[in-house]
């Protein structure tokens, strides 16, 4: 199982030189489980790094019309599903795609991504897509198969729900978990929060053991994980000032990781303001203090073998 | 009497989708966005993704602590006009004031539009009504104009281009006998500007022109409904301007396609009776007085 990065970023894209090195597009990963042209293609995530892997899918089958892919969206917020109206794949028909997302308690998922491409914001309407789209609504906690994939998801800590997931083939195991705050301070659902808690202040006792039991869920999604690829957008003294807008920080990403037995964390959906430059420190300062974990920070262009062992810290 | 110059910032040069990557980084990859300062004004052109270090470099003057006034105008609602909107600052500081003009004949239409982009399924903030600033919305179709600035000494007219399915507002910002057109998402007629936007455009010292494409790419991608360099070269040539400010490059286009283009579009100017019009192929960070 491979993984390619094609977007790392998360809120919003930055062009620009500070992110020359790590890219500027929203999240959208690749899993390919081998190279025969009849397993199945995965994407993770439609931010705007879709867009130039669907024209190298164009290069393939996918250009004759005969493709197929699925695509997993952690959640529907701009920065995961904003590539869509340009990834190439879509207009060529005769191609298939199947994209999952956690079932909304309002609507239909189609017509939450319809509305993306509605007169008003996009010049070709979703159901003028030539390729046929396939919709899975997925509830917490489903467990599928694409393929001899095996795919399981739960929910993480963000407004209006995002799902992580877990997917196995031939023993070896990769995780993407993204978006999510931890799972102490804040319960992040449905509403609004105009005041956040202070970190540490004390929660609604049902509040945190519905956090308690979404940690377990996220531990044990990534149990004996090879690698885990993990919303890291803040610091901690970023996350201090904005706790209930449901992102991590790399303290938390490693603690998961130790806690699930995983092997390798990987740094992902970057804060848009993150400099290459601080990002190569960011990477330099957690590695130097993990022993026990491979880590690195997710590159645009960044290819990883699942089961190989990342940089980690201490005695070479 | 003579007005202070009109000053004009490029904060995002870029069509239809922001365009990351080190190919990219003299023209600069972010979505459309003009700062424009004319009669003690800020007015901003179209919110794309180069609103968002503008609102940075705005949060560190008056808009930082609240007392900020900006005039926003979008030419449409399509995402790259609009999507640094969320993302912008100044408009989460209480106290900030905006106006934001557009497409629509009544406000209410623009509005549901910018709440649009703001529900609970596709972003954190849920509603505009979470923003701290205070947001009016003016629908601006079909008006006659709009008169800003000190002693309403700016006139601010538009004009609607056909843009493939949809429709764009092109604007004419206009000061003691000098004027500034944005003419963004413009696919005309094989006829060229329809008479209305001919006559908007008359006479502008400085047209900022949709240029998204090659002559080659806009005959294969004629539904698209955007200018090709030469569209754009005309419309500039046929209002006599005196400047015209090459925009909106398509996201596949490099540093140096666009370097060809503007070389190539410099040509078609001195073979075709432009030779006085100066050119200038927009990049972020580009700054420009009148």
């Amino acid at each position: 199982m491979r993984v390619n990065f094609w977007g790392v970023r998360g809120s919003y894209p930055v062009p620009g030189h500070d992110t020359n090195r790590y890219g500027g597009n929203t999240s959208c990963v690749e899993v390919k489980v081998s190279d025969d042209p009849d397993a199945p293609h995965i994407i993770i995530d439609a931010g705007t790094g879709l867009r130039k892997l669907g024209k190298e899918m164009m290069s393939g089958t996918f250009g004759e019309g005969k493709g197929v892919s699925h695509l997993l969206v952690s959640h529907t917020h701009w920065d995961h599903i904003q590539g869509l109206p340009f990834f190439a794949p879509l207009y060529q028909k005769g191609n298939d795609l199947f994209v999952y997302a956690r079932q909304r308690d309002d609507t239909h998922l189609r017509s939450v991504f319809a509305s993306q491409t509605d007169s008003h914001y996009f010049p070709v309407p979703f159901d003028e897509a030539q390729a046929s789209v396939h919709f899975r609504e997925l509830v917490e906690g489903a467990e599928f198969e694409i393929g001899p994939v095996k795919v399981s998801c739960t929910r993480l800590n963000h407004p209006w729900i995002a799902m992580a997931y877990r997917l196995e083939f031939e023993g070896k195991v990769v995780n993407y978990v993204t978006d999510t705050a931890p799972f102490r301070d804040i319960l992040i659902e449905q509403e609004f929060i105009r005041q956040p808690p202070r970190p540490g202040d004390p929660l609604k006792s049902e509040d945190a053991e519905k956090l308690a039991k979404m940690r377990d869920g996220v531990v044990r999604l990534c149990e004996g994980s090879d690698l885990v690829i993990y919303d890291t957008q803040f610091t901690p003294e970023e996350y201090a000032q904005r706790p209930h807008w449901g992102h991590s920080c790399p303290e938390d990403a490693i603690e998961i990781a130790r806690a699930a037995g995983a092997r390798n964390v990987v740094l992902f959906h970057h804060a848009p303001e993150r400099t290459d430059e601080q990002i190569d420190a960011l990477v330099a300062h957690h590695r130097s203090r993990t022993t026990d974990l491979g880590l690195v920070a997710a590159a645009e262009g960044m290819v990883l073998n699942v089961g190989d062992d990342l940089p980690r810290g201490g005695k070479k | 009497m003579s007005a202070a110059p009109i000053e004009i910032c490029f904060w995002g040069v870029r069509g239809s989708v922001p365009a990351p990557g080190p190919e990219m980084n003299r023209y600069g990859g972010n979505t459309s966005c003009v700062e424009l300062r004319i009669g003690g004004e800020l007015c901003i052109i179209d919110a794309g993704t180069g609103l968002i270090p503008l609102g940075r470099e705005l949060l560190k003057t008056e808009f930082g602590k609240g007392g900020g006034m900006a005039r926003l105008f979008l030419s449409h609602a399509h995402w790259d006009h609009i999507q640094g909107f969320p993302f912008f600052g100044p408009i989460f500081i209480p106290g900030n004031k905006f106006a934001v003009y557009g497409p629509g004949r009544s406000s209410a239409v623009l509005e549901n539009i910018l709440e649009g982009q703001m529900n609970p399924h596709f972003s954190p903030l849920y509603t505009m009504k979470n923003l701290g600033a205070a947001i009016e919305v003016h629908g601006v179709e079909g008006e006659d104009g709009v008169r800003i600035g000190t002693d309403l000494s700016v006139k601010v007219t538009s004009c609607t281009n056909p843009h493939g399915p949809t429709t764009s507002l092109a604007y004419r910002f206009e000061q003691a006998g000098r004027a500034v057109v944005y003419a963004s998402d413009a696919g005309y007629a094989p006829t060229g500007p329809s008479p209305e936007a001919s006559h908007l455009y008359a006479g502008a010292h400085t047209i900022i022109h949709d240029c998204t494409y090659s002559p080659e790419d806009r005959k294969a991608r004629l539904q698209r409904g955007f200018s090709s360099t030469e569209d754009a070269a005309r419309a500039a040539i046929q209002a006599k301007a005196q400047r015209l400010v090459m925009f909106h490059y398509d996201q596949d286009y490099n540093d140096d396609v666009v370097d060809a283009l503007a070389q190539r579009t410099r040509r078609f100017l001195d073979e075709n009776g432009g030779t006085s019009i100066v050119l200038e192929p927009a990049r972020e960070g580009l700054r420009l007085t009148v």
